[in-house]
């Protein structure tokens, strides 16, 4: 890659992002390379949570691809390797990605790994609302910024005190403590491990079209009670 | 005179596929001392030197032998370093280069000297690996014939010295990362697991999430270990919720 869109970007980045809060690291990224929607996400070698989204449609598109582990972001995350979504329209992978993200008006996706020397520490997605690939100086300037983000995300973690999640990227977690909390739960009900407990709370999520911190929230407050089933299916409310 | 000054080209290409070669070797997952070696192992024919040694500064600022072209040079190395007298310590301590065209005349290095001439050297040259203004160690060349090494050559030896200086600096920067990245999927999986822990105590003592954080962390406390640590525990099932709520 030349070095000189990468300089430009990581200056044009640092100067609206620097001195912001990470939920806003997103808005920079919009528009820096000039896109219709952006999330940053945060990823482990299974979990993952966002630290920011543009807007409530691509929150929702970060749910939906938690839940079904299916999408743009889930495919770089799991391959290390850029993943590129054009055409939504014409898409045969991942179809509930690909229909909800039109309903929101999205016609193209592209999700670009934040690696640093090989190691993968997040995705950053990108959406638009025409279809169409990105141009060569886009793609470019996704690349730079993503390297820029990967750099940023490991060296506020090396300050971060020891043991704990660095301010900036709690967020990704707290985003989804309700649901981590609700897996804890579940798993004491029906004595199973909590890494399970996740996966059945993930699957009736999914199969019952709901959003997850709604799921979550009634096992929480105990008016949702996943059965005892080795079956994904549906629960029963108690 | 040194023997490939009269193949200018062939010596321009041969140091150029020097330098691809060590490249190559960065961009490769690579072993340090690996790169240093091959690095030894060229100076010894692109220069007209008979062998080749290299030194580094370990965290203590003691210099340690970590590449050398032949046994008998690691020797003479380790020769330098234990009676605290050489070329390369008086590189290392100035930071500039030093030479020895005739190591029979009077040396600074009685010692050293006599060692050298008993292995069949005749004159060093020592240039330090440098990095922003300090020095992390040096390269050793050592000659049979009575000689100083051209301007040329000297320069070049400077140059394959700092090829290996950003050898370490990127070794090292590939280390921390990898750290790094350790450390945030372990804080990671931690964050996570303290939520987890949350929702089993609640569930299983009828607590609220507050009342639940805690109760794990007055576990913790009292076992002298971090909520973190009882919380991968009750996730992992290493121990049961009822031993943090009993």
């Amino acid at each position: 890659m030349d070095a000189e869109p990468s300089r430009r970007i990581a200056i044009a980045f640092a100067r609206q992002a620097a001195s912001s809060p990470s939920a806003l690291w997103c808005l920079a990224c919009i528009d820096v390379l000039a896109v219709s929607g952006a999330a940053i996400t945060l990823t482990g070698p299974d979990d993952s949570g966002p630290i920011c989204t543009s807007s409530p449609g691509v929150a929702a598109l970060e749910d939906l691809q938690f839940v079904s582990g299916e999408g743009p972001y889930r495919d770089a995350q799991r391959t290390g390797r850029r993943v590129d979504a054009p055409h939504l329209e014409a898409t045969s992978e991942w179809p509930s990605f690909a229909e909800l993200a039109q309903s929101h008006g999205f016609a193209a996706a592209f999700a670009y790994p934040l690696t640093v020397d090989g190691a993968t520490v997040g995705v950053m997605s990108v959406y638009q609302y025409a279809a169409g690939d990105l141009s060569t100086d886009q793609h470019d300037d996704c690349r730079a910024l993503a390297d820029v983000l990967a750099a940023t995300i490991l060296s506020l973690q090396a300050d971060a005190p020891a043991g704990e999640l660095a301010d900036a990227l709690d967020d990704a977690i707290a985003y989804r403590a309700e649901v981590y909390q609700a897996s804890g739960m579940l798993a004491v009900q029906l004595s199973i491990p909590p890494a399970e407990a996740l996966l059945r709370i993930r699957a009736y999520a999914f199969a019952a079209s709901r959003p997850l911190d709604s799921v979550a929230t009634d096992i929480l407050a105990h008016r949702l009670r996943l059965p005892d089933d080795r079956r994904d299916r549906p629960g029963r409310k108690v | 005179m040194p023997a490939h000054e009269s193949k200018p080209t062939l010596r321009l290409e041969r140091t150029a596929d020097t330098f691809v070669e060590i490249v190559d070797t960065l961009v490769r997952d690579f072993d340090v001392i690996e790169v240093l070696t091959v690095l030894t192992s060229r100076c010894v024919e692109l220069l007209d030197a008979a062998a080749a040694g290299i030194l580094l500064a370990d965290d203590a600022g003691n210099l340690r032998v970590v590449g050398a072209s032949t046994e008998q040079i690691h020797l003479l190395e380790l020769f330098q370093v234990q009676n605290e007298e050489g070329p390369c310590l008086d590189c290392f301590r100035t930071g500039k280069p030093v030479i020895s065209s005739d190591l029979r005349s009077i040396s600074p290095w009685p010692t050293f000297a006599a060692e050298c001439i008993a292995a069949g050297f005749l004159s060093v040259c020592a240039v330090p690996l440098r990095l922003k203004g300090a020095t992390l160690g040096c390269l050793n060349l050592f000659m049979r014939q009575a000689a100083a090494l051209s301007d040329a050559d000297v320069a070049l030896a400077q140059a394959l010295a700092d090829v290996a200086s950003i050898t370490m600096v990127q070794e090292q920067a590939a280390r921390q990362v990898a750290t790094q990245h350790a450390h945030l999927r372990r804080t990671l999986n931690g964050r996570i697991a303290i939520e987890q822990a949350k929702g089993m105590i609640a569930e299983s003592a009828g607590l609220g999430m507050d009342a639940a954080f805690a109760r794990l962390r007055h576990h913790a406390e009292a076992r002298h270990e971090g909520p973190t640590a009882i919380a991968e525990a009750l996730v992992s099932g290493a121990i049961t919720v009822s031993d943090v709520t009993g």
